[in-house]
């Protein structure tokens, strides 16, 4: 009961950051200098009437609030107008480059989980030895190098060099494999952070020496019980992460030419595509507060302590 | 598997702290000292440059661009024929304020919000929390960038959006700080001998409170100068006399086949740049949190 | 993306030359001359196969219509046919129309249409389609921005019988049928224009060598042979249908991705090559590299004659003699751009050679001049008059584009040496910056077109209609009478010695300086061959095919 009503809870508060994320663009939008209108004409050829009656047309004439009313009552309708720049309906375009970025950003997850905690297992185990220093290295190396130059040295190495992967495009698993290493990269360096650190606690903890001294065996030691509480942690790290992916997604898709909707909004921020970038952000925050919800679920799932706790 | 399982039960189960006294000796000393003299170097470079760099930085040797590193050009030369070396050098100064005044304007915006959220509780906290919520769900650089757009691009610019974006999460430790330090039993101790809030928050609460947010910021140092960079990279940079490294690395990065250390080299500084940040972060999360580092 | 813009306006081109890698022959015909030494073509081209093309920018829409971006030029040029052809000698040829005729007064031509075309959707090509465009473009639901621009000063259309048509303009044009050689004038079919709707551009319809396939926003457009066509224009050698059996164009923003897609063979061809990959290519032995000038107004910074002190022409030329344009066109382009020097490139009607070579870097004189102008040097290194120091606001479009942002770079070292100040302001909100506010000193711009009329947008006084700011806000009576008769001017002879004038003003005014002629320039397997250009500079793909 007192699960089902925390759901909730924590679903209507959702609602209300989506609506709050939504007023909020369209407040950056609004303020942002320009005019799109400017944008769609040929400034030498139209005359003064005719961008006035376009933008008239467009609506972009009247207040801030009816603008953002109007928008957001034929929103919940399903209807989130067309874009400035080719009047294409906006729901239908991103629908279409929703999926290769959310496929990314589930295959950098993958990758970095995987990578992460493997590597920081790995690193919890030998402690101190050449592995760890390795692996921690790799790890801060993963959190220090800015995106767009470790996704072109994988491209040149990988797909010029060696001619192994696909240089660019997104059908096909094969497109995914350098986009996602080069964007799970950093949430690899992450995770493999927490999870050495809590491993390293864990480890150190009563319960656990307590089961070395009833002689379970090692390995089901680390890996039934020390690693499943350090996962605690790593999860807590994808939450925040998830923003930190599709974000990141701008960058990634530019780089290997991929589709999705990092790259329909980072155009429509530089050509002032409200529609676009107002339909974009909405989806990503829905993303954004769907998978904190998975992952506060997640935590009391793993850890009934923490249900309680709450 | 098996043997090396043992090993570390063996030295672990009985010497519990020496082993962490070894930990913190061996790869983290070493490596902690490595860091600080690398951010010490990266603090001179940026404060005289010129005592490091053996050219000017917006000297452009026409006849020789694209040298690659030699003796004469350490870093090589780019593709207007300036040194590299000396590029790097002078651009430590405004990657720092990037970094310096983004995390500072984040701190200072959002370690209030946090602290009064979290100290006043109640309606206040609802509130702000909700703020901080709402732009969480528009993930950093995306922000950063509609704010760069909307503000246009200028270093100042640049600096706010990045710090803009990164409020949410000072805000959100701080408030966690807040909640976990009012509870306990020293605060609500000053509370019964008569001390009034604003003292127990000044006194007792804050001195406790801004150690994570100093681990933070370290971190947060780090990751300002990588938005920027991410920024440059998408068309949304300054141009500026002396190129910070991230628009150094942005504008190197086409060159990678035919001259490769013109990105190379500012890349690694700033990879070299957040990794003793980060390496130093850590450290100070042990020092000042050692509950933290020690387990509960 | 917005940098293409303005660029992108009226775009017309034609090739000045097409040079081969390695200087081998020019010309670009399937029989002989894209192969480069030691490599082997076949004489006869072979039917099949699937050409890759990687594009640098996503098109805007393939409605030709509504588009401003040359990019989507690139693609919808296979899909639609225009009327007539403009060859690289500058003299029109029937494509579609097959012969016309211009009344006395100049204001009305009439045109004798093919029988045999058909568009994709089995519309058959006539007077009535014709009509159906023209009219289509001013019909203001329609949206149309360049084109409406090209077809000035087009009033209306009669359909005299099922494959003659009338045009009618308000004024003579001595410019109109340049205009309806362009891409963005092409034909579509009038069925699926009323079908589609505003979402013509997605589903693109006409005429030509390739049909529509489908479009995947951010990644690619395919099209696939039209096998009924045989109405190919003069300038391609195979006016039947195309040998490629598909064309996929890739949407590949990053420089390096689209150069690495070439050399690593995952695409066979890709446009908009960067100097320093240009010379790294020419030693590569399994790509070739096609360059052709683009020609109109080549790369020019414009002075902003409304502030002070750029009103004072002596100012402005010290500032033209202290940029060393030959020094950034090595540095930068590495030697594969050519140094402009006139607000004209080669090739173009009326392209004044006398001012090749007419000044050159002059700070001594630079100094001089602004010395006499009372800007005294400061202590800082920085001129002053009146206690106000000579700066100057560098305006440039973001994203940075054919390295334009780095001329900035180079210019502000250069004025700094003559005690100018340099602010530079790169922005991806330009249209607002300069044709709003006209919040700039000097502004960098190029416009690529086949006619010199493209001139009096620029240079002429604005005649009051206009809503956004001319880019050099100052202007010379004579220069104004110039491009008015220019406009209206029938006998080429006499318009070239127009043009040679006015382009002798604008560079004696110092009001812009000429930095650079854009290449487009496409790096290819050696397996393609037969990519041509028309002569708008876009490639064509009715002669290319793909080597076995």
């Amino acid at each position: 009961m007192a699960v089902l009503s925390r759901a909730l809870m924590r679903f209507s508060s959702a609602l209300i950051s989506i609506l709050g994320s939504l007023v909020l663009v369209f407040f950056i939008i609004y303020m942002m200098p320009g005019d799109p209108v400017l944008s769609m004409v040929d400034p030498s050829t139209t005359s003064p009437e005719a961008i006035d009656n376009l933008r008239k047309e467009l609506g972009l004439d009247r207040p801030f609030y009816v603008q953002f009313f109007e928008y957001f009552t034929s929103m919940l309708q399903g209807d989130f107008g067309q874009s400035l720049v080719t009047s294409e309906p906006v729901l239908p375009k991103i629908l279409m480059h929703l999926p290769a970025t959310l496929m990314l950003t589930l295959t950098s997850i993958i990758f970095a989980i995987v990578i992460g905690v493997t590597l920081g297992v790995l690193s919890a185990i030998y402690r101190n030895r050449w592995i760890d220093v390795l692996v921690r290295m790799i790890g801060l190396f993963g959190i220090s190098m800015p995106t767009f130059w470790s996704g072109i040295l994988l491209i040149l190495i990988f797909s010029v060099h060696l001619n192994w992967l696909p240089i660019m495009g997104s059908d096909g698993w094969a497109t995914l494999v350098l986009p996602s290493i080069a964007l799970g990269f950093v949430g690899a360096g992450l995770i493999l952070r927490m999870v050495r650190t809590s491993m390293v606690e864990v480890m150190d903890e009563q319960f656990i020496l307590t089961l070395r001294a009833k002689g379970l065996s090692e390995r089901i030691v680390m890996f039934r019980h020390a690693l499943r509480n350090a996962l605690i942690p790593a999860i807590t790290i994808i939450g925040m992460y998830i923003g930190d992916l599709l974000a990141g997604t701008v960058v990634i898709e530019t780089v290997f030419s991929r589709q999705g909707i990092g790259r329909v909004i980072a155009d429509a921020i530089l050509t002032k595509d409200m529609p676009v970038i107002q339909g974009v952000i909405f989806f990503i925050a829905i993303v954004y507060v769907t998978v904190n919800l998975l992952v506060d679920i997640s935590y009391s799932l793993i850890d009934p302590r923490i249900r309680r706790a709450r | 598997m098996k043997n090396v399982a043992n090993e570390s039960r063996v030295v672990q189960i009985p010497k519990l702290n020496i082993s962490k006294f070894t930990t913190r000796f061996s790869f983290s000393t070493i490596s902690v000292y490595v860091a600080l003299i690398v951010l010490l170097c990266i603090l001179v470079s940026a404060l005289f440059p010129s005592w490091l760099a053996p050219y000017a930085p917006t000297v452009m040797h026409t006849d020789r661009i694209l040298v690659a590193p030699s003796a004469k050009h350490l870093f090589g030369t780019d593709y207007f024929g300036r040194d590299v070396f000396s590029l790097v050098i002078h651009g430590s100064r405004d990657s720092l304020i990037i970094g310096v005044s983004a995390v500072l304007i984040g701190v200072v915006v959002g370690g209030p919000i946090g602290a009064l959220a979290g100290y006043i509780g109640g309606i206040v906290d609802v509130i702000f929390m909700r703020i901080i919520e709402i732009l969480m769900t528009i993930p950093g650089i995306l922000l950063a960038l509609a704010i760069a757009a909307a503000l246009g691009p200028s270093l100042i610019n640049i600096v706010l959006a990045i710090a803009i974006s990164s409020v949410p999460g000072y805000a959100r430790v701080m408030r966690g700080q807040m909640i976990s330090i009012k509870k306990r039993p020293y605060v609500a101790a000053s509370r019964s001998i008569g001390t009034s809030g604003g003292r127990i928050l000044l006194w007792h609460i804050l001195p406790n409170a801004w150690s994570p947010m100093l681990v933070m910021a370290t971190i947060g140092l780090g990751s300002a100068i990588l938005t920027g960079a991410g920024l440059s990279f998408l068309g949304l940079g300054v141009i500026k006399e002396i190129p910070d490294w991230g628009a150094l690395l942005s504008q190197g990065r086409n060159y990678l086949t035919v001259g490769w250390w013109m990105a190379t080299f500012p890349g690694l500084a700033i990879t070299a740049f957040v990794l003793a940040i980060n390496i130093v972060g850590d450290r100070l999360q042990d020092l000042l949190n050692p509950k933290m580092s020690r387990g509960r | 993306m917005r940098g293409n813009l303005y660029q992108t306006k009226y775009l017309v081109v034609f090739i000045a030359l097409v040079l081969f890698l390695s200087g081998c022959s020019q010309g670009a015909n399937p029989d002989g001359s894209t192969q480069k030494s030691g490599v082997q073509t076949t004489a006869e081209p072979t039917y099949g196969g699937e050409l890759t093309f990687a594009l640098a920018t996503s098109p805007d829409t393939l409605d030709p219509h509504r588009s401003s971006r040359a990019v989507a030029v690139r693609a919808f040029r296979t899909i639609f046919d225009s009327l007539v052809v403009q060859e690289a000698d500058n003299s029109i040829q029937p494509w579609l129309a097959t012969k016309w005729t211009v009344s006395d007064d100049g204001k009305s031509y009439t045109f004798e249409l093919r029988e045999d075309v058909t568009f994709h959707d089995g519309t058959p090509f006539n007077a009535e389609a014709v009509k159906y465009n023209f009219d289509r473009i001013l019909n203001p639901a329609t949206k149309a921005l360049n084109s409406r621009a090209l077809l000035k000063p087009y009033e209306s259309a009669e359909v005299l019988d099922e494959y003659t048509v009338k045009l009618n303009l308000s004024t003579p044009s001595s410019s109109f049928l340049s205009n309806l050689s362009q891409a963005m004038l092409g034909i579509v079919s009038p069925t699926a224009a009323e079908k589609y709707g505003d979402q013509f551009g997605k589903n693109p319809v006409g005429t030509g060598p390739f049909k529509f396939v489908s479009w995947t926003e951010n990644a690619d457009i395919k099209v696939e042979k039209n096998s009924d066509y045989n109405w190919g224009p003069s300038y391609v050698e195979n006016q039947g249908q195309p040998y490629l059996d598909k064309l996929i164009f890739k949407i590949v923003p990053e420089e390096a991705t689209r150069v690495g897609g070439v050399q690593s063979g995952q695409v066979l061809a890709a446009e908009t090559v960067p100097p320093q990959n240009i010379v790294s290519l020419e030693n590569d032995p399994n790509t070739q590299l096609l360059k052709v000038n683009t020609l109109g107004l080549p790369y020019t910074l414009f002075f902003n004659q409304r502030r002070e002190p750029w009103k004072d022409v002596n100012v402005r030329k010290a500032v033209m003699l202290a940029v060393d344009v030959e020094t950034i066109v090595k540095t930068l382009y590495m030697g594969t751009y050519e140094r402009s020097w006139s607000p004209l490139t080669p090739g173009i009607l009326g392209y004044d050679e006398t001012l090749e070579n007419s000044w050159e870097y002059d700070p001594d004189t630079a100094n001089k001049l602004l010395d006499e102008a009372g800007y005294v040097m400061g202590a800082d290194g920085i001129r002053e008059k009146d206690g106000k120091k000579l700066t100057l606001n560098y305006v440039d479009a973001s994203p940075n584009r054919e390295k334009r942002n780095d001329i900035a770079v180079i210019v502000q070292q250069q004025l700094k040496e003559v005690g100018i100040a340099v602010e530079i302001n790169v922005t991806p909100d330009f249209m607002t910056v300069i044709y709003e506010k006209s919040d700039y000193d000097l502004y960098g711009n190029s416009q690529v077109n086949s006619d010199p009329n493209a001139l009096r947008e620029i240079y002429h006084t604005p005649d009051g209609s206009r809503v956004l700011e001319s880019l050099v806000g100052g202007y010379d009576p004579k220069l104004d009478e110039l491009l008015e008769q220019g406009t209206v001017e029938s006998d080429p002879a006499k318009r070239e010695e127009i043009y040679k004038e006015a382009q002798q003003i604008i560079i004696d005014k110092a009001m812009i300086i000429p930095i650079y002629i854009f290449p487009y320039t496409v790096a290819a397997s050696n397996k393609v061959n037969g990519i041509t250009f028309d002569s708008l500079g876009y490639p064509l793909f009715n002669d290319a095919y793909i080597q076995q």
